[in-house]
């Protein structure tokens, strides 16, 4: 097979360019890693520090389990209220003094299990509905265990819970978060400095000059487009050791499935970036371009929201989304070592957007300048 | 069509919305010749030279290159002429080496070729930096002349230089001349626009292009003696001078007066009038014979606006 000499040249034009640019070198290289090390460790779904008042008569034993079962989850600080007058439980809540109040029945919750009638009233102020939702599903929990300990009377659990939690058993957030944040940051990388490198040139005329030698679309195309993929695919063994090495994060699945899902989804965002150009005219509109994408895309991707929680007809730019389908296989990869299942059906979407997305920018990419 | 017609443009029009930059103009340039695009900023120029050289399409006309239609024939086109656009046609960033490289590449020449090439273009601009010179380093004569090199790596029959002297310096704009005339030795066809009078001058046939027309076409000399078939002076007011001395050299019927720095250009179309004005404001003024410019066939033709 003969290379084309056109395309050869572009590719060594264009990394030499990428790669002389100390700034560009170190947006590709050096970035990727300063943002997963801080994203990583600042993006965090986990709710701590919890405050949480128990509100029960003195010596209710199977009370005071509760608040001691929760201190020592290390989730929960216990805030006493010491006077009774002041059990007006919604303004403690509302005047921030706790988070989240138990109360039980007044005769003691020991008495009220035996008489078959267990109720406990559960609090929370659900300003932050999320927060609110994390705090509701921990003090269950909490409760749930603190009875189940309580050996003397194994009674009907007042609330019954079904809880499992797979693949990260001890919810670290960091584990589930870092793939998708590996996912987003090469996007953000691919898209930007694709666009801005097809804007730079018509900004500063070299597109003129390119334009005006015998080469066809389709050589400038895979001449602007081939040595981002490449720089794409070399950013993610970077950000993967970096995970691994900074986060604990296990890579368990194949690298095939890591190389084709990489290689698909790089090639996605590099035609994204190329998109973005055909509407600039130089690098501002091109960033702006990029932006326009991106805060949309990092948002319905499923990285920091769950999709299931965007509204029926929004979820659908969810699923348009190539970087949710990233997200979803790097998950997939990493943590669950790579279901085959899994793996056929987002990367066969991946694949259906990407070409979806590099048909509409190669039909719009022109090499005139009218 | 002869074979020795370079560029042959009927009825070309080039549209933007409503704004016609190049306005239903016809020209043709010869094989081997310099011929000049002479004009202001926004006067067509380089609207023109994108659509022969396949960078725009035409709204309107039709344009042979080297007798090739350009709207059937873009591709062999492309690889009979040379391009070099008015902004900046090298990688600032990439050293020269990289740059005639790249040009190289883009037209599909094997490296061999691109070497022999460059030294022999080199050699004939006088570049005698290190070829690992970032192109940002250079200074802007130096950088065209690189981007000259680049633009005729591939030997091409005809070349088309956008403003190739913009911003550079007298001494490098003179030695950038005497390159394009050696070209057009050589039997290259030149095609190039400038807005330096003096540049013009050195072409064999000038087109002055205004808004979107050609106000005039041939070559200098013929312009100007068509254009100035009568004496033409140079006046120069005295200290001496009343304040109407202007008002009244316009108002003698003399012949048409545009000024000329402090000084004014006279055409002296009636020669009694003038003598009757020069005996009136004897000591006023001192007067000169000169010999008409392009500037004052620019003026005449294209007015006041900055060339």
């Amino acid at each position: 097979m003969k290379l084309n000499p056109a395309i050869v040249g572009f590719i060594k034009k264009e990394l030499t360019q990428a790669l002389r640019d100390p700034r560009l070198a170190t947006l590709i290289f050096l970035v990727p890693v300063i943002q997963l090390t801080i994203f990583g460790l600042a993006i965090s779904s986990e709710v701590k520090n919890i405050s949480l008042t128990v509100v029960s008569r003195p010596g209710d034993y199977l009370a005071r389990r509760i608040e001691e079962r929760a201190v020592a989850s290390g989730w929960f600080s216990a805030v006493r209220i010491d006077s009774p007058a002041a059990q007006d439980y919604a303004t403690l809540l509302r005047e921030k003094r706790t988070e989240a109040v138990v109360a039980v029945a007044p005769e003691g919750l020991r008495r009220a299990l035996e008489r078959g009638n267990a109720k406990i009233q559960l609090l929370i102020d659900a300003a932050n509905a999320s927060r609110a939702r994390q705090v509701e599903a921990y003090v269950k929990n909490v409760i749930a265990r603190a009875l189940a300990d309580n050996s003397q009377a194994p009674p009907l659990p007042p609330v019954k819970l079904d809880l499992r939690v797979l693949y990260n058993p001890s919810l670290e957030s960091a584990i589930f978060l870092v793939p998708g944040i590996m996912a987003m940051i090469l996007c953000i990388i691919t898209v930007i400095v694709t666009s801005m490198a097809i804007a730079r040139e018509r900004e500063t005329g070299t597109f003129e000059t390119l334009i005006s030698a015998p080469v066809s679309t389709g050589e400038i195309l895979a001449g602007k487009t081939v040595p981002y993929i490449l720089l794409g695919l070399a950013e993610i063994p970077i950000i993967i050791a970096a995970a691994v090495t900074l986060f604990g994060v296990p890579l368990r699945g194949s690298l095939f499935q890591l190389a084709g899902a990489g290689f698909v989804f790089v090639s996605t965002t590099v035609m994204v970036g190329v998109l973005i150009s055909t509407f600039a005219q130089n690098q501002q509109q091109a960033m702006m371009g990029g932006f326009i994408f991106l805060f949309p895309a990092l948002l319905l991707s499923g990285v920091m929201f769950p999709v299931e929680n965007i509204p029926a007809g929004w979820r659908l730019l969810a699923y348009l989304n190539p970087l949710m389908y990233f997200a979803k296989l790097l998950r997939n990869i990493m943590l669950k070592g790579g279901d085959w299942g899994v793996f056929w059906t987002n990367i066969g979407a991946l694949c259906a957007i990407g070409a979806a997305i590099a048909a509409v920018s190669a039909a719009r990419f022109k090499t005139r300048l009218n | 069509m002869s074979a020795d017609v370079a560029v042959n443009v009927e009825n070309l029009t080039i549209a933007f919305g409503a704004f016609k930059a190049v306005d239903d103009i016809s020209f043709c340039v010869e094989a081997g010749e310099i011929f000049g695009f002479l004009g202001a900023n926004g006067a067509g120029k380089t609207t023109c030279i994108r659509a022969i050289c396949g960078l725009l399409s035409p709204t309107a006309g039709k344009i042979t290159v080297a007798g090739r239609n350009v709207a059937d024939d873009l591709m062999a086109i492309k690889t009979l002429v040379g391009y070099m656009s008015q902004r900046f046609t090298l990688y600032p960033d990439l050293t020269v080496r990289e740059n005639i490289a790249f040009a190289g590449a883009l037209r599909k020449m094997p490296a061999r070729r691109i070497l022999a090439r460059s030294k022999e273009l080199f050699r004939f601009t006088g570049f005698s930096y290190p070829q690992d010179t970032l192109v940002q380093n250079l200074s802007g004569g130096v950088k065209q002349e690189v981007a000259l090199c680049a633009s005729l790596l591939h030997d091409p029959a005809i070349i088309f230089l956008d403003e190739p002297t913009a911003g550079v310096s007298p001494a490098s704009r003179a030695r950038f001349w005497n390159l394009i005339k050696q070209l057009s030795a050589a039997g290259k066809t030149v095609f190039v626009t400038t807005h330096y009078m003096d540049e013009a001058e050195q072409c064999g046939r000038v087109s002055l292009m205004q808004t979107g027309r050609i106000a005039a076409l041939d070559t200098p000399q013929n312009l100007k003696a068509a254009n100035f078939p009568h004496p033409l002076y140079e006046i120069s007011p005295s200290p001496a001078a009343e304040s109407d001395f202007a008002a009244a050299l316009a108002a003698s019927g003399a012949g048409p007066v545009r000024p000329w720095g402090l000084r004014y250009h006279l055409e002296e179309q009636n020669a009694d009038l003038w003598r009757k004005f020069s005996a009136e404001r004897a000591g006023q003024f001192s007067q000169r014979r000169i010999a008409p410019t392009l500037e004052d066939v620019f003026l005449k033709l294209v007015g006041g606006g900055a060339a």
